[in-house]
Protein backbone atom coordinates (compact mmCIF):
# COMPACT_ATOMS: atom_id res chain seq x y z
CA UNK A 1 0.00 0.00 0.00
CA UNK A 2 1.43 3.33 -1.07
CA UNK A 3 1.96 6.04 1.52
CA UNK A 4 -0.13 9.12 0.92
CA UNK A 5 1.62 12.49 0.92
CA UNK A 6 -0.16 15.84 0.73
CA UNK A 7 2.02 18.68 -0.58
CA UNK A 8 0.78 22.18 0.24
CA UNK A 9 2.71 24.96 -1.46
CA UNK A 10 1.60 27.97 -3.50
CA UNK A 11 4.36 27.24 -6.02
CA UNK A 12 2.50 24.92 -8.40
CA UNK A 13 5.62 23.94 -10.33
CA UNK A 14 7.27 22.81 -7.09
CA UNK A 15 4.33 20.69 -5.94
CA UNK A 16 4.21 19.19 -9.42
CA UNK A 17 7.91 18.37 -9.29
CA UNK A 18 7.67 16.86 -5.79
CA UNK A 19 4.71 14.76 -6.95
CA UNK A 20 6.67 13.53 -9.94
CA UNK A 21 9.80 12.85 -7.90
CA UNK A 22 8.09 11.01 -5.07
CA UNK A 23 5.73 9.04 -7.28
CA UNK A 24 8.66 7.96 -9.43
CA UNK A 25 9.98 6.19 -6.35
CA UNK A 26 6.94 3.94 -6.58
CA UNK A 27 6.17 4.05 -2.88
CA UNK A 28 4.11 7.20 -2.64
CA UNK A 29 0.84 8.59 -3.79
CA UNK A 30 1.01 12.37 -3.79
CA UNK A 31 -1.70 15.01 -3.90
CA UNK A 32 -0.91 18.64 -4.61
CA UNK A 33 -2.65 21.58 -3.01
CA UNK A 34 -1.63 25.10 -4.04
CA UNK A 35 -3.93 26.99 -1.71
CA UNK A 36 -3.11 27.15 1.97
CA UNK A 37 -6.73 27.87 2.80
CA UNK A 38 -7.81 24.59 1.24
CA UNK A 39 -5.17 22.52 3.08
CA UNK A 40 -7.55 21.22 5.76
CA UNK A 41 -10.26 20.32 3.26
CA UNK A 42 -7.69 18.57 1.09
CA UNK A 43 -6.32 16.67 4.10
CA UNK A 44 -9.79 15.46 5.18
CA UNK A 45 -10.51 14.45 1.62
CA UNK A 46 -7.18 12.75 0.83
CA UNK A 47 -6.36 11.40 4.34
CA UNK A 48 -2.58 11.69 3.96
CA UNK A 49 0.01 9.84 6.03
CA UNK A 50 2.18 12.97 6.03
CA UNK A 51 1.85 16.62 4.97
CA UNK A 52 4.63 18.61 3.31
CA UNK A 53 3.75 22.21 4.11
CA UNK A 54 5.21 25.47 2.84
CA UNK A 55 5.82 28.05 5.58
CA UNK A 56 5.15 31.25 3.65
CA UNK A 57 2.11 31.35 1.40
CA UNK A 58 0.17 34.38 0.17
CA UNK A 59 -3.15 33.89 1.93
CA UNK A 60 -2.06 32.08 5.11
CA UNK A 61 1.16 30.85 6.66
CA UNK A 62 2.16 27.26 7.28
CA UNK A 63 2.34 27.82 11.02
CA UNK A 64 -1.37 28.61 11.35
CA UNK A 65 -2.30 25.72 9.07
CA UNK A 66 -0.26 23.40 11.34
CA UNK A 67 -2.08 24.87 14.36
CA UNK A 68 -5.42 24.13 12.67
CA UNK A 69 -4.28 20.54 12.07
CA UNK A 70 -3.41 20.21 15.76
CA UNK A 71 -6.79 21.48 16.86
CA UNK A 72 -8.67 19.09 14.61
CA UNK A 73 -9.12 15.67 16.24
CA UNK A 74 -9.22 13.91 12.90
CA UNK A 75 -6.00 15.55 11.64
CA UNK A 76 -3.74 16.08 14.64
CA UNK A 77 -2.09 12.67 14.28
CA UNK A 78 -0.74 13.53 10.81
CA UNK A 79 2.96 14.46 10.88
CA UNK A 80 3.84 17.74 9.19
CA UNK A 81 7.16 18.53 7.54
CA UNK A 82 7.69 22.18 6.74
CA UNK A 83 9.37 23.18 3.52
CA UNK A 84 10.85 26.60 4.03
CA UNK A 85 12.82 29.17 2.11
CA UNK A 86 13.55 31.20 5.22
CA UNK A 87 16.20 28.95 6.67
CA UNK A 88 19.25 27.85 4.73
CA UNK A 89 20.33 24.32 3.99
CA UNK A 90 23.31 24.72 6.32
CA UNK A 91 21.01 25.57 9.19
CA UNK A 92 19.08 22.34 8.94
CA UNK A 93 20.17 18.74 8.84
CA UNK A 94 19.86 17.22 5.37
CA UNK A 95 16.89 15.25 6.65
CA UNK A 96 15.30 18.19 8.40
CA UNK A 97 15.65 19.88 11.73
CA UNK A 98 13.07 19.35 14.41
CA UNK A 99 11.78 22.50 16.04
CA UNK A 100 9.25 21.56 18.65
CA UNK A 101 7.02 18.87 17.19
CA UNK A 102 7.73 19.74 13.59
CA UNK A 103 10.50 19.14 11.13
CA UNK A 104 11.85 21.87 8.87
CA UNK A 105 13.48 21.21 5.51
CA UNK A 106 15.27 24.04 3.73
CA UNK A 107 14.44 24.69 0.10
CA UNK A 108 15.89 23.65 -2.28
CA UNK A 109 15.68 20.12 -0.96
CA UNK A 110 17.23 16.99 -2.47
CA UNK A 111 14.73 14.31 -3.47
CA UNK A 112 16.73 11.71 -1.54
CA UNK A 113 16.81 13.89 1.59
CA UNK A 114 13.07 14.41 1.26
CA UNK A 115 12.45 10.67 1.00
CA UNK A 116 14.72 10.01 4.02
CA UNK A 117 12.83 12.61 6.01
CA UNK A 118 9.45 11.13 5.04
CA UNK A 119 10.67 7.64 6.01
CA UNK A 120 11.88 8.99 9.35
CA UNK A 121 8.32 10.04 10.10
CA UNK A 122 6.12 7.37 8.61
CA UNK A 123 8.48 4.47 8.05
CA UNK A 124 9.45 2.79 4.80
CA UNK B 1 43.42 78.07 3.53
CA UNK B 2 46.96 78.51 2.15
CA UNK B 3 47.01 82.20 3.18
CA UNK B 4 45.89 81.26 6.65
CA UNK B 5 48.58 78.60 6.85
CA UNK B 6 51.18 81.23 5.85
CA UNK B 7 49.92 83.57 8.55
CA UNK B 8 49.84 80.71 11.02
CA UNK B 9 53.46 79.80 10.43
CA UNK B 10 54.53 83.51 10.68
CA UNK B 11 52.65 83.90 13.96
CA UNK B 12 54.00 80.61 15.28
CA UNK B 13 57.57 81.68 14.53
CA UNK B 14 57.34 85.17 16.01
CA UNK B 15 54.70 84.91 18.74
CA UNK B 16 57.31 84.14 21.40
CA UNK B 17 60.75 84.23 19.77
CA UNK B 18 63.40 82.12 21.42
CA UNK B 19 67.04 81.36 20.76
CA UNK B 20 68.36 82.78 17.52
CA UNK B 21 65.06 84.47 16.70
CA UNK B 22 65.02 86.21 20.10
CA UNK B 23 68.60 87.44 19.65
CA UNK B 24 67.77 88.83 16.19
CA UNK B 25 64.64 90.52 17.53
CA UNK B 26 66.46 92.13 20.52
CA UNK B 27 69.29 93.33 18.28
CA UNK B 28 66.79 94.82 15.80
CA UNK B 29 64.81 96.60 18.55
CA UNK B 30 67.99 97.95 20.17
CA UNK B 31 69.24 99.15 16.77
CA UNK B 32 65.87 100.77 16.04
CA UNK B 33 65.86 102.60 19.41
CA UNK B 34 69.42 103.76 18.87
CA UNK B 35 68.62 104.77 15.28
CA UNK B 36 65.61 106.83 16.32
CA UNK B 37 67.75 108.43 19.09
CA UNK B 38 70.35 109.39 16.49
CA UNK B 39 67.62 110.73 14.20
CA UNK B 40 66.13 112.81 17.04
CA UNK B 41 69.53 114.22 17.97
CA UNK B 42 70.44 115.07 14.39
CA UNK B 43 67.10 116.67 13.51
CA UNK B 44 66.69 119.15 16.32
CA UNK B 45 66.10 117.47 19.71
CA UNK B 46 63.46 115.85 21.80
CA UNK B 47 60.92 118.64 21.24
CA UNK B 48 60.53 117.61 17.61
CA UNK B 49 58.02 115.15 16.11
CA UNK B 50 60.68 112.60 15.04
CA UNK B 51 60.73 111.49 18.66
CA UNK B 52 57.34 109.80 18.12
CA UNK B 53 59.12 107.23 15.93
CA UNK B 54 60.46 105.83 19.22
CA UNK B 55 57.03 104.24 19.82
CA UNK B 56 57.59 101.86 16.89
CA UNK B 57 60.39 99.73 18.45
CA UNK B 58 58.57 99.90 21.81
CA UNK B 59 55.35 98.51 20.26
CA UNK B 60 57.35 95.95 18.30
CA UNK B 61 59.17 94.81 21.44
CA UNK B 62 55.86 94.57 23.35
CA UNK B 63 54.40 92.52 20.48
CA UNK B 64 57.30 90.09 20.58
CA UNK B 65 58.08 89.89 24.28
CA UNK B 66 54.81 91.13 25.83
CA UNK B 67 54.88 93.33 28.94
CA UNK B 68 58.59 92.77 29.83
CA UNK B 69 59.49 93.53 26.21
CA UNK B 70 57.38 96.71 26.16
CA UNK B 71 58.80 97.98 29.46
CA UNK B 72 62.38 97.02 28.52
CA UNK B 73 62.21 98.85 25.19
CA UNK B 74 60.54 101.87 26.89
CA UNK B 75 63.33 102.07 29.46
CA UNK B 76 65.96 101.74 26.72
CA UNK B 77 64.26 104.52 24.75
CA UNK B 78 64.14 106.66 27.92
CA UNK B 79 67.86 106.06 28.39
CA UNK B 80 68.62 107.03 24.79
CA UNK B 81 66.74 110.32 25.05
CA UNK B 82 68.22 110.86 28.55
CA UNK B 83 68.38 114.30 30.15
CA UNK B 84 71.71 114.83 28.40
CA UNK B 85 69.92 115.12 25.05
CA UNK B 86 69.06 118.79 24.43
CA UNK B 87 65.49 119.95 23.96
CA UNK B 88 66.57 122.11 20.98
CA UNK B 89 69.92 120.95 19.63
CA UNK B 90 70.69 123.92 17.32
CA UNK B 91 70.10 126.41 20.10
CA UNK B 92 71.69 124.27 22.76
CA UNK B 93 68.67 124.44 25.04
CA UNK B 94 68.97 121.69 27.68
CA UNK B 95 66.09 119.30 28.17
CA UNK B 96 64.34 119.73 31.54
CA UNK B 97 64.35 116.55 33.66
CA UNK B 98 60.56 116.75 33.98
CA UNK B 99 60.24 116.63 30.17
CA UNK B 100 62.47 113.54 29.96
CA UNK B 101 60.64 111.82 32.80
CA UNK B 102 57.25 112.53 31.22
CA UNK B 103 58.36 111.16 27.84
CA UNK B 104 59.86 108.06 29.45
CA UNK B 105 56.60 107.67 31.38
CA UNK B 106 54.63 107.73 28.10
CA UNK B 107 57.02 105.16 26.64
CA UNK B 108 56.44 102.93 29.67
CA UNK B 109 52.66 103.31 29.52
CA UNK B 110 52.58 102.49 25.80
CA UNK B 111 55.09 99.62 26.26
CA UNK B 112 53.17 98.05 29.16
CA UNK B 113 49.75 98.61 27.59
CA UNK B 114 50.83 97.16 24.23
CA UNK B 115 52.41 94.21 26.06
CA UNK B 116 49.10 93.56 27.84
CA UNK B 117 47.21 93.90 24.59
CA UNK B 118 49.42 91.38 22.86
CA UNK B 119 49.19 88.98 25.83
CA UNK B 120 45.42 89.12 25.50
CA UNK B 121 45.57 88.84 21.69
CA UNK B 122 47.86 85.80 21.88
CA UNK B 123 45.52 84.11 24.36
CA UNK B 124 42.61 84.84 22.02
CA UNK B 125 44.61 83.57 19.06
CA UNK B 126 45.41 80.33 20.91
CA UNK B 127 41.78 79.89 21.89
CA UNK B 128 40.60 80.48 18.34
CA UNK B 129 43.22 78.18 16.95
CA UNK B 130 42.21 75.40 19.35
CA UNK B 131 38.54 75.97 18.49
CA UNK B 132 39.43 75.88 14.80
CA UNK B 133 41.29 72.60 15.21
CA UNK B 134 38.41 71.12 17.19
CA UNK B 135 36.02 72.31 14.51
CA UNK B 136 38.13 70.68 11.80
CA UNK B 137 38.29 67.49 13.85
CA UNK B 138 34.50 67.53 14.37
CA UNK B 139 34.03 68.18 10.69
CA UNK B 140 36.20 65.22 9.82
CA UNK B 141 34.34 63.01 12.30
CA UNK B 142 31.01 64.26 10.98
CA UNK B 143 32.06 63.47 7.43
CA UNK B 144 33.27 59.98 8.45
CA UNK B 145 30.08 59.32 10.39
CA UNK B 146 27.99 60.59 7.51
CA UNK B 147 29.81 58.26 5.13
CA UNK B 148 29.20 55.38 7.52
CA UNK B 149 25.53 56.30 7.83
CA UNK B 150 25.19 56.36 4.06
CA UNK B 151 26.95 53.01 3.90
CA UNK B 152 24.77 51.60 6.71
CA UNK B 153 21.60 52.82 5.01
CA UNK B 154 22.81 51.29 1.77
CA UNK B 155 23.54 48.00 3.49
CA UNK B 156 20.23 48.03 5.31
CA UNK B 157 18.25 48.57 2.11
CA UNK B 158 20.24 45.83 0.40
CA UNK B 159 19.54 43.62 3.42
CA UNK B 160 15.80 44.21 3.19
CA UNK B 161 15.86 43.58 -0.53
CA UNK B 162 17.98 40.48 0.02
CA UNK B 163 15.50 38.84 2.39
CA UNK B 164 12.72 39.21 -0.16
CA UNK B 165 14.87 38.12 -3.07
CA UNK B 166 16.13 35.11 -1.10
CA UNK B 167 12.61 33.87 -0.56
CA UNK B 168 11.54 34.43 -4.13
CA UNK B 169 14.62 32.75 -5.60
CA UNK B 170 14.58 29.71 -3.35
CA UNK B 171 11.24 28.46 -4.69
CA UNK B 172 12.33 28.28 -8.33
CA UNK B 173 15.62 26.78 -7.15
CA UNK B 174 13.67 24.14 -5.29
CA UNK B 175 11.76 23.35 -8.49
CA UNK B 176 15.00 23.00 -10.47
CA UNK B 177 16.61 20.87 -7.75
CA UNK B 178 13.62 18.58 -7.51
CA UNK B 179 13.40 18.37 -11.30
CA UNK B 180 17.06 17.45 -11.66
CA UNK B 181 16.75 14.79 -8.96
CA UNK B 182 13.66 13.41 -10.69
CA UNK B 183 15.37 13.28 -14.09
CA UNK B 184 18.46 11.76 -12.51
CA UNK B 185 16.49 8.87 -11.02
CA UNK B 186 13.94 8.42 -13.80
CA UNK B 187 16.02 8.71 -16.97
CA UNK B 188 18.12 5.86 -18.03
CA UNK B 189 20.60 8.50 -19.06
CA UNK B 190 23.97 8.12 -20.71
CA UNK B 191 27.11 9.76 -19.27
CA UNK B 192 26.60 12.98 -21.24
CA UNK B 193 23.13 13.61 -19.87
CA UNK B 194 24.31 12.60 -16.40
CA UNK B 195 27.10 15.18 -16.66
CA UNK B 196 24.63 17.89 -17.66
CA UNK B 197 22.38 17.00 -14.74
CA UNK B 198 25.34 17.10 -12.35
CA UNK B 199 26.28 20.53 -13.64
CA UNK B 200 22.73 21.80 -13.14
CA UNK B 201 22.79 20.33 -9.64
CA UNK B 202 26.11 22.10 -8.88
CA UNK B 203 24.73 25.37 -10.28
CA UNK B 204 21.67 25.11 -8.03
CA UNK B 205 23.90 24.56 -5.01
CA UNK B 206 26.04 27.55 -6.00
CA UNK B 207 22.99 29.77 -6.37
CA UNK B 208 21.77 28.46 -3.03
CA UNK B 209 25.11 29.46 -1.48
CA UNK B 210 24.59 33.03 -2.74
CA UNK B 211 21.12 33.03 -1.23
CA UNK B 212 22.54 31.74 2.03
CA UNK B 213 24.92 34.69 2.07
CA UNK B 214 22.04 37.07 1.34
CA UNK B 215 19.94 35.62 4.13
CA UNK B 216 22.86 35.88 6.57
CA UNK B 217 23.52 39.40 5.41
CA UNK B 218 19.94 40.49 5.82
CA UNK B 219 19.54 39.11 9.31
CA UNK B 220 20.01 41.42 12.22
CA UNK B 221 19.26 38.80 14.81
CA UNK B 222 20.43 39.44 18.34
CA UNK B 223 23.89 38.14 19.05
CA UNK B 224 24.63 35.91 21.99
CA UNK B 225 27.57 37.80 23.39
CA UNK B 226 29.48 35.70 25.88
CA UNK B 227 33.03 36.38 27.09
CA UNK B 228 35.25 33.98 25.19
CA UNK B 229 38.87 33.31 24.41
CA UNK B 230 39.57 34.44 20.85
CA UNK B 231 42.58 32.11 20.65
CA UNK B 232 40.29 29.11 21.12
CA UNK B 233 37.85 30.35 18.47
CA UNK B 234 40.72 30.98 16.04
CA UNK B 235 42.11 27.51 16.65
CA UNK B 236 38.79 25.79 16.02
CA UNK B 237 38.27 27.90 12.88
CA UNK B 238 41.76 26.89 11.71
CA UNK B 239 40.91 23.24 12.31
CA UNK B 240 38.01 23.61 9.91
CA UNK B 241 40.21 24.96 7.10
CA UNK B 242 43.21 22.70 7.78
CA UNK B 243 42.26 20.48 4.88
CA UNK B 244 42.22 23.46 2.47
CA UNK B 245 45.59 24.65 3.77
CA UNK B 246 47.10 21.24 3.16
CA UNK B 247 45.58 20.87 -0.30
CA UNK B 248 46.83 24.31 -1.37
CA UNK B 249 50.30 23.76 0.15
CA UNK B 250 49.94 26.64 2.56
CA UNK B 251 52.04 26.66 5.69
CA UNK B 252 50.44 27.95 8.86
CA UNK B 253 52.15 30.02 11.50
CA UNK B 254 50.29 31.00 14.67
CA UNK B 255 51.53 33.42 17.31
CA UNK B 256 48.72 33.52 19.82
CA UNK B 257 49.23 35.57 22.96
CA UNK B 258 47.75 33.43 25.74
CA UNK B 259 47.46 36.40 28.10
CA UNK B 260 44.88 38.37 26.07
CA UNK B 261 41.64 39.33 27.79
CA UNK B 262 38.43 37.56 27.03
CA UNK B 263 36.18 39.27 24.49
CA UNK B 264 32.38 39.29 24.53
CA UNK B 265 31.50 37.56 21.26
CA UNK B 266 28.94 35.39 19.57
CA UNK B 267 31.25 32.43 19.16
CA UNK B 268 29.63 30.99 16.03
CA UNK B 269 29.41 34.31 14.23
CA UNK B 270 32.99 35.25 14.97
CA UNK B 271 34.15 31.81 13.94
CA UNK B 272 32.29 32.37 10.68
CA UNK B 273 34.22 35.63 10.18
CA UNK B 274 37.56 33.94 10.86
CA UNK B 275 36.79 31.06 8.49
CA UNK B 276 35.77 33.58 5.86
CA UNK B 277 39.06 35.47 6.21
CA UNK B 278 41.06 32.23 6.18
CA UNK B 279 39.29 31.03 3.04
CA UNK B 280 39.90 34.39 1.34
CA UNK B 281 43.59 34.05 2.21
CA UNK B 282 43.68 30.46 0.93
CA UNK B 283 42.03 31.48 -2.33
CA UNK B 284 44.51 34.35 -2.69
CA UNK B 285 47.47 31.97 -2.39
CA UNK B 286 46.95 29.62 -5.30
CA UNK B 287 49.93 27.33 -5.56
CA UNK B 288 51.04 27.79 -1.97
CA UNK B 289 52.10 30.40 0.51
CA UNK B 290 52.06 31.14 4.17
CA UNK B 291 49.18 32.06 6.45
CA UNK B 292 50.07 33.81 9.70
CA UNK B 293 47.57 34.29 12.50
CA UNK B 294 48.50 36.39 15.52
CA UNK B 295 46.73 37.71 18.59
CA UNK B 296 47.88 40.32 21.05
CA UNK B 297 46.51 42.89 23.42
CA UNK B 298 47.91 46.38 23.13
CA UNK B 299 47.17 50.06 23.48
CA UNK B 300 46.14 51.53 20.15
CA UNK B 301 48.21 54.28 18.57
CA UNK B 302 47.06 57.07 16.30
CA UNK B 303 48.69 55.12 13.48
CA UNK B 304 46.50 52.08 14.25
CA UNK B 305 43.38 54.25 14.09
CA UNK B 306 44.58 56.00 10.92
CA UNK B 307 44.51 52.67 9.10
CA UNK B 308 40.82 52.14 9.78
CA UNK B 309 38.46 52.88 6.94
CA UNK B 310 35.39 52.83 9.15
CA UNK B 311 34.38 52.51 12.80
CA UNK B 312 37.12 54.90 13.96
CA UNK B 313 34.80 56.31 16.60
CA UNK B 314 34.65 52.94 18.36
CA UNK B 315 38.23 53.31 19.59
CA UNK B 316 40.44 56.18 20.71
CA UNK B 317 44.22 56.36 20.76
CA UNK B 318 45.44 54.82 24.01
CA UNK B 319 42.48 52.40 24.27
CA UNK B 320 43.37 48.81 24.98
CA UNK B 321 42.29 46.38 22.26
CA UNK B 322 42.56 42.68 21.56
CA UNK B 323 44.07 42.59 18.08
CA UNK B 324 43.73 39.65 15.69
CA UNK B 325 45.87 39.78 12.56
CA UNK B 326 45.60 37.41 9.63
CA UNK B 327 48.35 37.71 7.05
CA UNK B 328 48.76 35.97 3.72
CA UNK B 329 51.56 35.95 1.17
CA UNK B 330 49.27 36.23 -1.86
CA UNK B 331 49.39 39.00 -4.45
CA UNK B 332 47.53 41.47 -2.21
CA UNK B 333 44.50 43.50 -3.22
CA UNK B 334 44.59 45.95 -6.14
CA UNK B 335 44.79 49.46 -4.65
CA UNK B 336 41.68 50.66 -6.51
CA UNK B 337 39.67 47.80 -5.03
CA UNK B 338 40.64 48.31 -1.40
CA UNK B 339 37.83 50.71 -0.53
CA UNK B 340 35.19 48.45 -2.09
CA UNK B 341 36.14 45.27 -0.23
CA UNK B 342 33.25 45.41 2.19
CA UNK B 343 30.60 46.35 -0.36
CA UNK B 344 28.00 43.63 -0.91
CA UNK B 345 28.57 41.67 -4.13
CA UNK B 346 32.03 43.08 -4.59
CA UNK B 347 34.52 40.31 -5.28
CA UNK B 348 38.05 40.05 -6.62
CA UNK B 349 37.59 36.37 -7.31
CA UNK B 350 36.82 34.88 -10.72
CA UNK B 351 33.17 34.30 -11.61
CA UNK B 352 31.82 31.36 -9.66
CA UNK B 353 34.60 31.43 -7.06
CA UNK B 354 32.96 33.77 -4.62
CA UNK B 355 29.61 35.30 -3.91
CA UNK B 356 30.97 38.73 -3.02
CA UNK B 357 29.05 38.58 0.22
CA UNK B 358 31.64 37.05 2.53
CA UNK B 359 33.38 40.23 3.60
CA UNK B 360 30.24 42.35 3.78
CA UNK B 361 28.61 39.72 6.00
CA UNK B 362 31.81 39.57 8.06
CA UNK B 363 31.84 43.30 8.47
CA UNK B 364 28.19 43.32 9.54
CA UNK B 365 29.01 40.70 12.18
CA UNK B 366 32.08 42.62 13.33
CA UNK B 367 30.04 45.85 13.48
CA UNK B 368 27.48 44.11 15.67
CA UNK B 369 30.31 43.26 18.08
CA UNK B 370 31.29 46.94 18.28
CA UNK B 371 34.62 45.79 16.85
CA UNK B 372 36.43 47.01 13.74
CA UNK B 373 37.89 45.18 10.76
CA UNK B 374 40.42 46.64 8.35
CA UNK B 375 42.16 45.05 5.39
CA UNK B 376 45.25 46.44 3.73
CA UNK B 377 48.22 45.39 1.65
CA UNK B 378 51.52 44.80 3.39
CA UNK B 379 54.67 46.46 2.14
CA UNK B 380 56.34 43.03 2.09
CA UNK B 381 53.52 41.75 -0.14
CA UNK B 382 50.29 39.95 0.62
CA UNK B 383 47.25 41.18 2.47
CA UNK B 384 46.72 41.80 6.17
CA UNK B 385 43.34 41.67 7.88
CA UNK B 386 43.23 43.30 11.29
CA UNK B 387 40.32 43.01 13.69
CA UNK B 388 40.19 45.12 16.82
CA UNK B 389 38.01 43.90 19.67
CA UNK B 390 37.20 45.66 22.89
CA UNK B 391 38.49 43.53 25.75
CA UNK B 392 35.95 42.26 28.20
CA UNK B 393 36.51 43.95 31.57
CA UNK B 394 39.18 42.23 33.64
CA UNK B 395 41.87 39.94 32.32
CA UNK B 396 41.47 36.20 31.91
CA UNK B 397 38.10 35.80 33.58
CA UNK B 398 37.58 32.52 31.73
Amino acid sequence: MKKRILVVDDEASLTRMIKRGLEAKGEYQVQEENSGERALVAARDFKPDLVLLDVMMPECDGGSIAADFEEADDLKHIPIVFLTAIVTREETDPCGTRIGRHTFLAKPVDLDDLVTCIKDHIGP
Amino acid sequence: MTDLQGLDSFVERWRAPAGRHAAVAIAAITAAVAGVGLLVYSTGGTAFAWLNLMYLPIVLSAALFRIPGGIGAALLAGLVIGPFMPLYVPRGIPQPAANWMARTGFFLIIGAFTGMLFTWLTAQYDRLKKAHEELLQSHRQLRDTQMELIQAAKLESIGRLAAGVAHEVKNPLAVIQMGVDYLDTSLNAGPDVKEVLDEIDAAVKRADAVIKGLVNFSRSEALELIPADLNGILESALNLVRHELKTEHITLETRLDRSISAVAVDRNKIQQVFINLFMNAVQAMEGGGSLTVTTEQRKLSGEDLGRLSHGKQRFAAGDSAVVVEITDTGPGIPEDKLDKLFDPFFTTKPVGKGTGLGLSVSRTIIDHHDAVIAIRNREEGGALATILFKPNRGRNPL
